[in-house]
């Protein structure tokens, strides 16, 4: 196929004049005409910065050193300002991560694609602008929003709107940064499936750039692996999957939870990227298992092999993997005695907002952000909050830890009452509960050492600890005594939230909480993290209340798990058997949408009755969107509790029937569920 | 692999040639305009060449000449002696009032952000009352006020120039701390149950240090003239110390008679002035911040 797009030793560096830092060196590849290409890499490892400078764009403090970027045959780091204007959005246009941020929040949605229109002149014979705006609203699958701001859409329906700008004047290659990053699970499907639609019918090429191997299963031909600046493999896309030949590939791959039930205990990458570490051979070598002294000096160059492929690693050969996929080997806990309840919360039922003297005359009530929520915790158990973004699973957890006083229903520890404000309850109970938060960056104080922070909660807990023992739970999370006297910011984001484990720990809690404490982080250190948090749940016998949007990641660590929509609890199950028979519509819809690590043609189910809304605070919230709804009273009546083996199910649809499937999920039932989810969710606050 | 194992605190205090020339200009300017002062001031504390308040130096009004670079007064006192000596004054004054006022206006501020409710009201109309009475006025009432017992000590001049800038601090402290109290790190501390001042002072202070920073050197910019002010209206300092506005306002009537009198005090007034508020600049571009002039 003829190459559209064609990047020949691409070198590009950041800094100032004194002192380059070469970011991306040597990235050769080309894209054919309606080829999707995927650039997948851990943060830092350049592959926006190849992406953006496709555009001919590059930040003030970046320089191109050497290569040429060839589109159509013209070299674009050559081209001027004005030449490359006329090209970009034209010929190639750029759908970003955060499409909150990239469309103008004071203007309205349809006046922002018209721009990109008249601005290419790029209307097509015969159609007026109106008519040509409607189209392009029709293409992605949204009615006509043109007279609509964006903070009138949701973050699902933003997104379409920023593809339906990018492919507004027919662009030959559409580069796409992380488009998905940050939407939930459900609506990250729909709009892998609207992009794989466009292709084929627009017929354009695309360069997909994301973290998310599993997201490129679906839509790229081939992938790049990028590490540290350099390719070190190409290959078609379902072959990467399969056998992939670079170490860094394979321990991107075993990295990423599945839902398929076997536990490979991950073995994951080791360390994290780390550009003052480099050596001048190959760049992977720190982290490499098969890394030879030959690895530190040689420098790496991709060669191809096979068909198509390329690898730049001189020993893919010899290194190959001991494939052990552990037999399920399920901690004996879940099977043993059930010991007794720790926390129990019942008929809690939260709001954000004091009602006025005002209010409160008028009878007016802030609606509920989250109502009967029944719930408990064994000690030493995990049970995984699982949910869209607000769907009120952090919410949940501020009025446990005490943060949110509840408007109604009973929280427990032990059985002893907890009280409703953090001031109230004792310090006793203000140890037994410890919480650790989603980004590590912003729950460690950056002005104060690790020592400070680990020894204040000691202090005030008043608990006697000498410099060994805390040694001691710093290797516990996997560092060592040398961080003691260093500064949050100098330690990675994994690092960081160890210590906001190790934090937690050292005072001996019964509960931890763990508020999306994995989503801020890399796939490859994320399975880390869950290995942590695994033996620390066989050590310690510390329950957690491990919250998440992830199914695949909770499947690994969780007991129970309890399925939560808009507020209210769809389904409790033991974790085997939710994964299993997933009952539950709701559920069905989130082990759906998890993308698998081969090509699965997902299919959204549309629901049946999507124009009936709940009526607020008593139909099922799932009315209108579930596939499976039997009529008008989902939405006006309470959905009973229908209690199963485990746990239960809130649903209108008789058990019996949910059992049953309506539409087998064939594709699903065979091969594995993979889902890298590190799309973090909107925290909602 | 690069371990930052030695203390960042030591090095911060050995004069490292990379860092200075790595400051902002304006900084460098500032720092050199600032040492010479603190030099002179210095100097003036143990030496001058004549006493400041021996008479009859010289004859009264005869202008610059090298025994006397600033001429002579009225009643014959070597002005340039007297102005040496009134430097550690000035720098002693706005120092010690600054940091009475930034004491006091951080502590009621970050308290008042961090806590809110209507302990965060009420505080907040005083300080707005306060902030809407211009600076001298403010000033002279809580002179009047104070007595003429009190009336021409260095602590008065100390304690006004305190209360007259902790309000516009309280503002400052208060606005860093709110956006602070939102942080992660700050709910894990209420998570243990920590007290408010502990809360306040462990985990906001520290990261309020910044902004406070920027705003402590501005604030002193300021304080010369504040001083200098009081001290020109007869409010200041009891003559005969040689304080920089007094000497201006005894020397006013020989504006025509020995401009070079006034020039002195006022030429160090302006020095000391420009000098803060350059240091101030370049302070606060390398700590990423930017001033709030004019508050």
């Amino acid at each position: 196929m003829k190459k559209l797009i064609d990047v020949r030793n691409l070198n590009i560096a950041y800094g100032a004049k004194s002192s380059w830092t070469n970011v991306v060196q040597d990235v050769s590849f080309e894209i054919a005409g309606g080829e999707a290409f995927g650039l997948v890499g851990e943060s830092g490892c350049g592959k926006s910065t190849v992406a953006y400078r496709l555009l001919g764009y590059g930040t003030i403090n970046s320089l191109v050193q050497t290569g040429e970027v060839l589109f159509d045959g013209t070299d674009l780091l050559k081209l001027d300002t004005n030449s490359l204007t006329k090209l970009r959005g034209n010929r190639i246009a750029l759908v970003p991560q955060n499409p909150t941020t990239s469309l103008s929040p004071g203007m309205r949605v349809g006046s922002q694609i018209r721009e990109m229109i008249a601005a290419h002149r790029a209307l097509p014979d015969g159609m007026s602008m109106q008519s040509r705006i409607v189209e392009l609203f029709a293409l992605v699958g949204l009615p006509d929003v043109g007279h609509r701001y964006p903070h009138e859409l949701s973050g699902g329906q933003q997104q379409r709107v920023a593809i339906a700008m990018a492919v507004a004047c027919n662009p030959d290659l559409l580069v796409l940064d992380e488009p998905t990053t940050g939407l939930d699970v459900t609506t990250q499907r729909q709009i892998i499936q609207l992009l794989g639609d466009l292709r084929s019918r627009i017929g354009m090429a695309m360069l997909y750039v994301t973290h998310d191997l599993a997201l490129l299963a679906q839509i790229a031909d081939r992938v790049g692996v990028m590490y540290a600046g350099q390719l070190v493999e190409v290959a078609p896309c379902d072959q990467l999957l399969a056998a992939p030949a670079h170490p860094y590939s394979r321990g991107l791959i075993t990295s990423i939870p599945t839902v398929d039930g076997t536990d490979r205990r991950a073995q994951g990458l080791r360390g994290v990227l780390r550009r003052d570490q480099m050596s001048t051979g190959c760049k992977f070598e720190p982290r490499c298992d098969f890394a030879t002294a030959a690895c530190r000096t040689t420098p790496q160059v991709l060669e191809p092999f096979g068909e198509m492929r390329s690898v730049a690693c001189m020993k893919w050969r010899e290194a190959t993997v001991p494939q052990t996929p552990a037999v399920k080997p399920r901690p004996g806990a879940r099977t043993a005695a059930k010991p007794g309840r720790l926390l129990s919360i019942a008929d809690l039922n939260l709001s954000y907002g004091k009602p006025s003297i005002f209010d409160r005359f008028l009878g007016k009530t802030s609606p509920s952000i989250v109502r009967d929520i029944d719930l408990e915790l064994r000690a030493g158990e995990v049970v995984a909050l699982v949910g869209e973004s607000g769907s009120g699973k952090s919410t949940i957890a501020r009025a446990i830890s005490g943060r949110l006083p509840p408007r109604a229903g009973l929280i427990s520890l032990d059985g002893d009452l907890l009280a409703s404000t953090l001031k109230s309850r004792s310090v006793e109970q203000l140890r037994q509960i410890q919480y650790i938060f989603q980004n590590p960056d912003a729950s460690l104080n950056p002005r104060r050492r690790i020592r400070a922070i680990l020894e204040r909660p000691l202090a005030h807990f008043g608990i006697e600890m000498d410099e060994m023992a805390l040694e001691g739970v710093l290797e516990n999370v996997g560092l060592h005594a040398g961080y003691l006297d260093r500064f949050p910011e100098q330690l990675s984001g994994g690092e960081r939230q160890r210590i906001a484990i190790a934090r937690a720990l050292l005072v001996n809690p019964k509960l931890l909480i763990c508020d999306e404490i994995l989503s801020a982080l890399d796939v490859s250190v994320q399975a880390r993290i869950v290995e942590l948090l695994r033996s620390l749940k066989e050590k310690h016998a510390v329950a957690m209340l491990f919250i998440s949007h992830d199914l695949a990641v909770v499947q690994q660590l969780a007991d129970r798990v309890a399925v939560l929509y808009k507020g209210a609890l769809m389904q409790l199950a033991d974790t085997d058997t939710l994964l299993d028979a997933p009952l539950h519509p709701y559920t069905e819809m989130l082990l759906e949408a998890a993308p698998g690590l081969s090509k699965d043609h997902y299919v959204s189910r549309p629901p049946a009755m999507p124009a009936s809304k709940a009526v607020h605070g008593i139909g099922c919230p799932l009315a209108g969107r579930c596939p499976r709804q039997v009529g008008t009273i989902c939405a006006e009546t309470r959905p009973p509790v229908q209690e199963t083996g485990s746990g239960f199910v809130r649903c209108h649809v008789p058990l019996d029937r949910l059992l049953f499937r309506q539409v087998p999920i064939a594709t699903n039932t065979g091969d594995s569920i993979h889902r890298a989810g590190t799309a973090p969710a909107f925290s909602g606050r | 692999m690069t371990m930052i194992t030695s203390n960042p605190a030591r090095q911060l205090f050995r004069f490292n040639a990379g860092y200075w020339r790595a400051t902002p200009g304006p900084f460098k300017v500032g720092a050199i305009i600032l040492a010479a002062h603190a030099l002179f001031a210095v100097i003036g504390t143990f030496w001058t060449p004549y006493g400041f308040a021996e008479m009859g130096a010289g004859l009264p009004l005869s202008g610059a000449s090298w025994q006397h670079p600033m001429g002579l007064d009225q009643i014959g006192r070597d002005v340039f002696s007297r102005f040496m000596h009134g430097a550690h004054i000035v720098l002693l004054l706005a120092f010690a009032g600054t940091m009475l006022g930034m004491v006091a206006g951080t502590t009621l501020g970050l308290i008042s952000g961090y806590v809110g409710g209507w302990f965060d009201e009420i505080t907040q109309r005083i300080v707005e009352a306060m902030i809407s009475i211009p600076f001298l006025a403010l000033a002279l009432v809580m002179i009047i006020a104070a007595g003429p017992t009190l009336a021409g000590e260095p602590v008065l001049i100390v304690f006004v120039v305190g209360l007259v800038y902790a309000p516009r601090i309280t503002r400052i402290a208060r606005a860093a701390a709110m956006e602070i109290a939102t942080r992660e790190y700050v709910a894990v501390a209420e998570l243990r149950g920590e007290g408010t001042w502990s809360i306040v002072f462990r985990e906001i202070l520290p990261n309020a240090a910044n902004v406070l920073l920027v705003e402590f050197s501005l604030r002193l910019s300021y304080a010369p003239i504040l001083i200098g002010a009081l001290g020109f209206l007869g409010f200041g300092i009891r003559p005969p110390t040689p304080e920089w506005g007094l000497m201006i306002s005894e020397n006013r009537n020989l504006l025509i008679a020995s401009p070079v009198t006034v020039f002195g005090p006022g030429l160090g007034l302006a020095s000391l002035v420009i000098g803060f508020n350059l240091f101030t600049d370049g302070l606060s571009r390398m700590l990423g911040q930017r001033p709030v002039m004019g508050a």
